[in-house]
């Protein structure tokens, strides 16, 4: 017996709308604060705290927490802790707590929570505080990182959508999208199932990263830059091609991520479209796991890149602190670590794969070369309202992926509503 | 006398399929926290029996420290937002159902209202509120946190309680020069004491569940209780099945131990009196 229905999933999603508010009437008040204090006179003594949805990952999360001690262990100034955000909810948290005047001090944000925080002046300018050139960022990934012209974050990871598959399941990968379709219904039988994605409201920033690559991959976009397009033919075109593999009952349907991705561990799912970062979980899950990657079988060479900034909160009363960390991690030798870290994630500079990696993983070169066609998970133009285009787009697909309306007027409702919201 | 024994079996059969129903996904969490991986997805047997040479995941779950951390936060956090919903619900609800007073109909009004607003409505505003008067990041914090929405359903169960209550017996106390607060404590509340324990219950599990105010307002990881941990292990890119089932097992123990220590006073009031003439 409880107080009231269960309070969670409705709560989600309010919650996610109440944060993207809190952020816009933040930015009323609070501007960005100058630094603190001179990076070149060394950060005053404090411990910090670190938000990282990475750290929640079993496979990835000790390897990451093993950075931090070792920079805890370098000096004796600085001790960053890992802030204690769980995955679910962290994006809307972290934006409620900024919001509020709080918040940890660096955060690892996912691109369309920073977008909403940069444009809100919730996060601390970097422009004179970090010196790509010294560092050799990669231009590409870098250049999202900057709103009106100042820096607002740097690159913690850069994790490209491709094709995981079971090599044992699928022993010739589909190079198109009919194949890819036959090939999902070929592996589909009893408790293997030949394809996996994100399907419920209650994962809304996955579903929107897993249609992102449908969009994409057949030549649509969610906008010109200008205006919004989402109920463009392109666009209705890859969502159907969505909705088909999901009529196709070749999913396991209602599962969610943490789920389906145990599953394709387990050797139930066949193949799987998802980023870089998944390879790392993938063999800490199953070691003798038979997998491997390819380019997502789709028209156009186009896919979704899981962009994630490290950025520093406004509100933080350490930030020198907060920036010796992140300058520190930025140097080569740690980078090197991080990437090891994050498998087949790019980091902020270029690195070097180690021999003993490719001998693990031949494909990440495959992975590597996907960066130039790789576009960050945000609405071009619209950034800062990503999260309010996602909530309507997302809501309207799956009602279509339900047999409540077809794909064209779903979009067509969406395109409405967003407009609306963005004020065209 | 066979339509008598049939009536009885046919009661108890009914009993226990609605307790197997009510049981068996805690079962299912238990046989999962001891199923290997390659058992978690087998569609085409599915093994309900627990393979106990496992047992040891809960051993490691409490060993780590974190979770009866975590569960000592959550027992402090919901047992004091009982005791204090319960004592401000008493006088709430006596106040409602005895007196008559200036905007009683609106106060009514306003704890039907609360329940109205999610949480996530409030956390907002309350985050503000919280941060102004230095009750972020501290389980007294989130007490009076989650007491604001457990005590509006307390007050209300509570008075329709006293409702209940012959006024007779106030009245009859107050001829022998009792006054509001000993009519309350020594006639009223022994008389409600089936209804206090029901309110308890209610907002005990309240607070045990509690989620959004819980990973919003406290930033510790020592200061977090067992709803955000649990939530914890929910990974981007890997999720330990066993491990969640495991702890959320483990969360569920003293929430059910509180029912069963309240349980007693629930029947025991009910039964009370019963056999007075």
């Amino acid at each position: 017996m409880s107080l009231r229905p269960p309070r969670r999933g409705r709560s989600i999603s309010v919650l996610a709308a109440i944060a993207v508010g809190v952020t816009v009437l933040a930015a009323c008040s609070s501007g960005p604060s100058a630094s603190s204090g001179n990076s070149s006179a060394g950060p005053q003594p404090a411990t910090i705290t670190f938000a990282a949805s990475t750290l929640g990952d079993p496979g990835r999360g000790p390897g990451l927490q093993k950075l931090i001690d070792e920079y805890n262990a370098s000096q004796k100034v600085v001790t960053v802790q890992p802030a204690a955000v769980p995955y679910p909810t962290f994006g809307q948290t972290v934006l409620t707590q900024m919001g509020g005047g709080e918040g940890p001090d660096l955060v690892r944000f996912d691109m369309p929570e920073f977008a909403t925080a940069s444009s809100s002046g919730l996060l601390e300018p970097l422009d004179d505080k970090i010196d790509a050139a010294k560092l050799k960022l990669i231009p590409g990934p870098d250049k999202y990182l900057s709103v009106d012209g100042h820096r607002y974050g740097v690159v913690f990871e850069n994790a490209n959508y491709a094709m995981f598959y079971n090599k044992d399941l699928v022993p010739n990968p589909p190079k198109t999208f009919d194949e890819f379709v036959q090939t999902a219904k070929n592996t589909t039988k009893g408790d293997v199932y030949g394809l996996a994605f994100r399907q419920t409201q209650a994962e809304e920033a996955g579903v929107w990263q897993d249609i992102f690559n449908y969009v994409l991959g057949f030549g649509g976009d969610w906008s010109d830059g200008k205006k919004l397009t989402l109920d463009s033919p392109k666009v209705i075109e890859g969502l159907k091609a969505y909705q088909q593999l999901y009529d196709a009952n070749v999913i396991p349907k209602g599962a969610d991520a943490a789920t389906f991705r145990k599953m394709f561990a387990n050797g139930k799912v066949g193949m799987e479209l998802n980023n870089g970062g998944y390879v790392t979980a993938t063999s800490s899950a199953n070691a003798n796991l038979n997998f491997s990657v390819s380019r997502i079988p789709f028209p156009e060479k186009k896919q979704g890149t899981l962009l994630a900034p490290m950025v520093v909160n406004a509100n933080s009363k350490h930030k020198d602190a907060a920036l010796d960390f992140m300058n520190w991690l930025l140097q080569p030798a740690q980078q090197v670590k991080l990437q090891g870290v994050l498998g087949a994630s790019s980091v902020a500079s270029p690195t070097e794969r180690s021999a003993e990696s490719l001998k693990k993983f031949p494909f990440l070169p495959a992975l590597d070369e996907l960066t130039d066609s790789g576009v960050p998970q945000i609405v071009n133009g619209f950034g800062p309202q990503t999260a309010d285009i996602r909530h309507i787009v997302v809501t309207e697909v799956l009602a279509a992926l339900q047999g409540q309306q077809d794909m064209a007027t779903a979009m067509a409702k969406a395109q409405k509503q967003a407009e609306k919201l963005v004020g065209q | 006398m066979r339509q008598i024994r049939f009536g009885v079996t046919a009661r108890a059969l009914a009993v226990l399929v609605v307790l197997g129903l009510a049981i068996f996904p805690v079962y299912w969490m238990f046989v999962t926290a001891l199923a290997p991986d390659e058992e978690l997805f087998r569609s085409t047997s599915v093994n309900l029996l627990p393979d106990f040479s496992r047992f040891g995941i809960f051993g490691d779950a409490l060993a780590d420290g974190r979770v009866a951390r975590w569960l000592l936060n959550s027992v402090i956090v919901a047992g004091g937002t009982t005791a204090l919903s319960i004592g401000l619900g008493i006088p709430l609800g006596y106040a409602l159902s005895r007196f008559a007073f200036r905007g009683k109909a609106a106060v009514g009004l306003a704890l039907l209202f609360t329940q109205m607003l999610p949480e996530a409505l409030l956390v907002v505003p309350l985050f503000a509120v919280f941060r102004r008067f230095d009750l972020l990041n501290s389980l007294h914090g989130l007490i009076l946190a989650d007491t604001a929405f457990a005590l509006p359903v307390v007050a209300l169960i509570l008075k329709g309680a006293i409702d209940g209550v012959p006024r007779e017996l106030d009245e009859a106390a107050r001829v022998d020069g009792g006054r509001p607060p000993t009519v309350l404590a020594r006639i009223i509340l022994p008389l409600i004491a089936p209804a206090i324990a029901a309110a308890a219950v209610i907002a005990f599990f309240s607070a045990w569940n509690e989620y959004v105010f819980a990973v919003t307002f406290v930033f510790d990881k020592s200061l977090q209780p067992a709803s955000v941990g649990v939530a914890g292990f929910i990974g981007e890119q890997d999720t330990s099945i066993q491990s969640i089932m495991a702890v959320g097992l483990l969360f569920t123990l003293p929430a059910v131990v509180f029912y069963l220590f309240a349980q007693r006073y629930v029947v025991s009031g009910m039964t009370a009196g019963a056999v007075k003439g």
